[in-house]
């Protein structure tokens, strides 16, 4: 029989990520930090939304991208969740918005879903469940996040703008199958943003051991265990980002070379774009993966909670690259702006 | 009081997330955007299809004329599109700035905040245009 | 049938009035054109009321009944409402309301009020003109429109921008001798060309000013006509037709509503208008009075600019960029001046012809409406 998960895969994904950029440089100089927190940081600048745009608007587009490269049409999906800690409202789902934009079939599972970073991880794992079950032959899953920080917090040094989507669906359609899936959470309270609070709160190193680290490593051990296999039988390995240097270190206790991590690694030119962050690293893996290479792919959410995947590259990959905008291309799309700018686009600047 | 109007954006939203056309079976004639009617020879008898969202700058003005709500998005790119589909719609470009944006440029509709009745009222979405990605 | 004639007509003093509200403005333009008539308001008939914009700047709906309440009368009272052109269109449902036998005089008052908020809600108001749901929602507004316009007549036409000032130059020449004029006062080129940019390659001086300002006219049956001391004008006849919106004519720099309306005109009524006729067109925007100038065949394509250093009559008030473009009562401005004119009480102007003409327009030649004055 085997696991239920292998029976699913990624059938198509898109990413998106905001044009403008802000030089990390710029927060430092602005606020007063010493000029070396930012390659403590491993960070050199971070994606910026414009004033138009939102979770929404970013899932809209990751999705049309994912879609494309699915080759299905809108109505066959029957499942949308969107992933988001910085939803357009409080209460009303985003997911509707984007699946009717996008022309998902009415006759749909949509739900949004917050856990921090990794709910669009769990929109990820939903799906699959629903697609190894027979529920719904393909599922929409998108992590869409505006991240927010205070201003002058060390947080604003990476929260940004992206996001990514994936249409998962049968195995035998995929560009990358399941190999196994697992999930592993705990009550860790290192990050979080209290009802009507613009901006969330954390508790800086405590983000780092207790929370990123042990789920990521906890989890990854759990999935290397039940598959049966060791850190070198990965080609990649990509996991949450929350800054340049987390998912190298976490690597290192892992026993995964570098090399491995730098494909999928993006936070150091586009910021920690939270639910989208490990998916759009995932996402240009992909892109420049071969068939039968298997992928390691670990999200985190604070919370706190991390799920393993592994993934099984296979030959459909190729003709589904260039069907939609490249993570490459977007990265590579990009005007300066400064911190003025990027202030108004962000609405820190309070108007009435 | 909300600025807008919360059943006009719903009633029309499938115009405002994807851009609807009105195709004439008596001129032949497309036009932007699905209407019960024909514009140009008020015909009745019409279908409406979907654009492909893709087109071409035919014309284009840097606006600094503001209306209420317009703050946060000014200058703005207010541009004639043709469509691939043949049909002129006027049309917001973003992601571009006056420097950039020429006649003739390639581009695509994305989805992107219209208005919104801040700071507790609704937010309307609908398309607007922007250059597409390495072209 | 009837003929219909103006017997008498008032204007307030187009600008921000911040001390006077619709009421008195209106009241105002009344008292003058029943003046001017020699008419008292227990005569009139009929009320219409032009008004673009009275919900949104001023909270107030049945603006028609509200007057008529303030006036003190007890007639039939009706708002007519066609955006930039509700002036034209309330005084050609007068003339059909005389013409038909229906009444014998009618009192048309136009009036708005764009002072009473900030521009960014003046400005949204008068966008309203536009389709809301396809033009209003995705932030299009009718300087755009313009601006564009513009933008193509210059490429094809090999107009500078320069050039294109001679409109506004022109205007605010003639404004000097009206009384009532907003901005009678003259500009310098350079200061022209200087100006802020409303929407490129538009600047503040190719554009209306935002005002307030009210307008009457009393118009009488010709039975009536023939008993007044005054010298009433003809309202020869009409002509009104609309085309589609902008983005789907294919060409921004020809108003066809404008050219079929005068066609139909011309040929029904056999007028002819040539450069020294008195004519009065709709400047919303310079690019739209030499648009308008090439519509009525004074001027052939892209030679309006030309055509203006003969046009001794063309919009003698200073037309809507310099007297100004209170909107529901624009019109009524226009036909007020051109009456004046035809009745030799313009201040330094002598006018021979036997004909005049008004053009009107809402948007972008979205509705254009012409009316012809005879003596
Ligand atoms: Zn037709």
């Amino acid at each position: 029989m085997g696991r239920p998960e292998a029976r699913a895969g990624v059938v198509g994904w898109g990413t998106y990520i905001p044009r403008y950029r802000l030089r990390v440089t710029e927060i430092a100089e602005l606020w007063g930090f010493e000029k070396r927190i930012v390659e403590s940081l491993g960070m050199f600048e971070k994606a910026v939304a414009s004033s138009d745009e939102d979770s929404v608007t970013m899932g809209w587009y990751a999705a049309k991208s994912a879609i494309l490269r699915a080759g299905i049409k809108p109505e066959e999906i029957s499942a949308v969740f969107v992933g988001s800690e910085s939803k357009p409202y409080a209460v009303k789902p985003s997911a509707t918005i984007i699946g009717d934009a996008l022309g998902v079939s009415r006759k749909r599972l949509t739900t949004d879903l917050e856990f921090a970073c990794r709910a669009g991880s769990e929109a990820i794992r939903l799906n699959v469940a629903l697609v190894s079950s027979g529920t719904v032959r393909y599922g929409l899953a998108i992590g869409s996040d505006t991240a927010q920080a205070n201003p002058g917090d060390i947080l604003e040094f990476t929260a940004s703008s992206g996001a990514a989507a994936y249409v998962l669906g049968p195995a035998e359609e995929a560009a990358a199958k399941f190999e196994g899936v697992v999930t592993y959470v705990t009550d860790t309270p290192d990050f979080w943003r209290r009802d009507l609070s613009k901006y969330p709160l954390h508790g800086e190193g405590f983000t780092g051991s207790p929370a990123y680290f042990h789920h990521i490593e906890s989890s990854v051990k759990l999935l290397m265990e039940e598959l049966g296999l060791k850190p070198s039988d990965f080609d990649y390995a990509v996991f949450h980002q929350p800054n340049g240097k987390y998912p190298l270190k976490v690597a290192a206790k892992l026993g995964i070379p570098k090399d491995k991590v730098l494909p999928g690694l993006v936070t150091p030119w586009i910021g920690n774009t939270y639910n989208a962050s490990a998916l759009i690293g995932l996402a240009k893996v992909l892109e420049a993966a071969k068939p039968g290479e298997r992928i390691l792919v670990a999200p985190f959410g604070s919370g706190a909670g991390s799920d393993a995947m592994s993934l099984i590259v296979t030959d459909k990959v190729k003709d589904k690259v260039n069907v939609a905008p490249t993570v490459e291309e977007l990265l590579s799309r990009k005007t300066y702006i400064n911190y003025a700018t990027y202030a108004k686009s962000r609405k820190i600047i309070w108007r009435i | 009081m909300l600025k807008n109007s919360i059943s006009i954006f719903w009633r029309k939203r499938s115009n405002y997330y994807r851009i609807k056309l009105t195709k004439c079976r008596k001129c032949g004639r497309i036009s932007y955007p699905a209407r019960e009617r024909c514009p140009y020879c008020g015909s009745n008898d019409v279908e409406h299809i979907d654009s492909s969202g893709h087109g071409k700058i035919l014309n284009y003005t840097v606006s600094y004329y503001r209306r209420e709500g317009d703050a946060e998005n000014m200058p703005r790119i207010v541009a004639l599109v043709r469509l691939d589909e043949g049909v002129v719609i006027p049309a917001e470009i973003v992601d571009s700035s006056p420097e950039e944006i020429k006649e003739g440029m390639e581009v695509e509709a994305v989805l992107r905040r219209l208005n919104s009745d801040d700071p507790y009222g609704l937010i309307y979405y609908g398309l607007k245009f922007t250059p597409v990605l390495n072209k | 049938m009837a003929k219909t004639y103006i017997a008498g007509v008032g204007m307030t003093k187009v600008g921000r009035h911040y001390e006077k509200g619709f009421k008195e403005l209106s009241l105002e333009a009344i008292d003058k054109a029943l003046k001017h008539a020699g008419i008292g308001i227990n005569e009139i008939d009929y009320l219409l009321v032009s008004s673009a914009f009275p919900e949104l700047t001023l909270h107030q709906s049945d603006i028609a009944t509200i007057l008529a309440q303030e006036l003190g009368i007890k007639v039939r009272a009706l708002r007519v409402d066609a955006g930039e052109a509700s002036g034209a269109a309330a005084v050609a449902l007068g003339n059909d309301l005389i013409r038909l036998g229906r009444v014998r005089t009618v009192l048309v008052a136009g009036v708005e009020k764009m002072s009473e908020y900030p521009s960014a809600q003046a400005n949204a108001a008068y966008s309203s003109i536009l389709d809301y749901e396809y033009e209003g929602v995705r932030n299009v507004s009718l300087v755009n429109y313009a601006a564009m316009t513009l933008k193509n007549y210059m490429e094809r036409y090999g107009v500078s921008r320069e050039e294109v000032f001679k409109w506004a130059i022109k205007m605010h020449e003639n404004a000097l001798t009206n009384p009532y004029a907003y901005l009678s006062f003259k500009v310098s080129l350079k200061r022209m060309m200087d100006s802020q940019i409303m929407s490129d390659p538009i600047t503040t001086y190719d554009a209306f000013p935002i005002c307030d300002g009210a307008a009457a006219l009393v118009m009488v049956e010709e039975s009536v006509a023939s008993t007044l001391d005054g010298k009433p004008v003809e309202l020869l006849d009409y002509e009104a037709i609309n085309s589609e919106p902008p983005y789907l004519r294919g060409e921004l720099t020809e108003l066809p509503a404008t050219r079929k309306a005068f066609k139909k005109l011309s040929k029904r009524t056999g007028i002819v208008v040539d450069e020294e006729t008195a004519i009065q067109v709709h400047d919303s925007f310079s690019i739209y009075g030499l648009l308008a100038l090439e519509a009525l065949g004074l001027a052939g394509k892209g030679k309006a600019l030309e055509a203006l250093d003969n046009m001794p009559y063309l919009n003698h008030g200073g037309g809507l960029k310099a007297r100004g473009h209170p909107v529901g009562a624009t019109p009524l401005y226009g036909l007020a001046e051109l009456t004046l004119l035809m009745q030799n009480s313009y201040p330094g102007l002598n006018y021979s012809r036997d004909i005049s003409l008004l053009h009107t327009m809402s948007g972008h030649d979205n509705s254009s409406w012409l009316i012809v004055l005879r003596r």
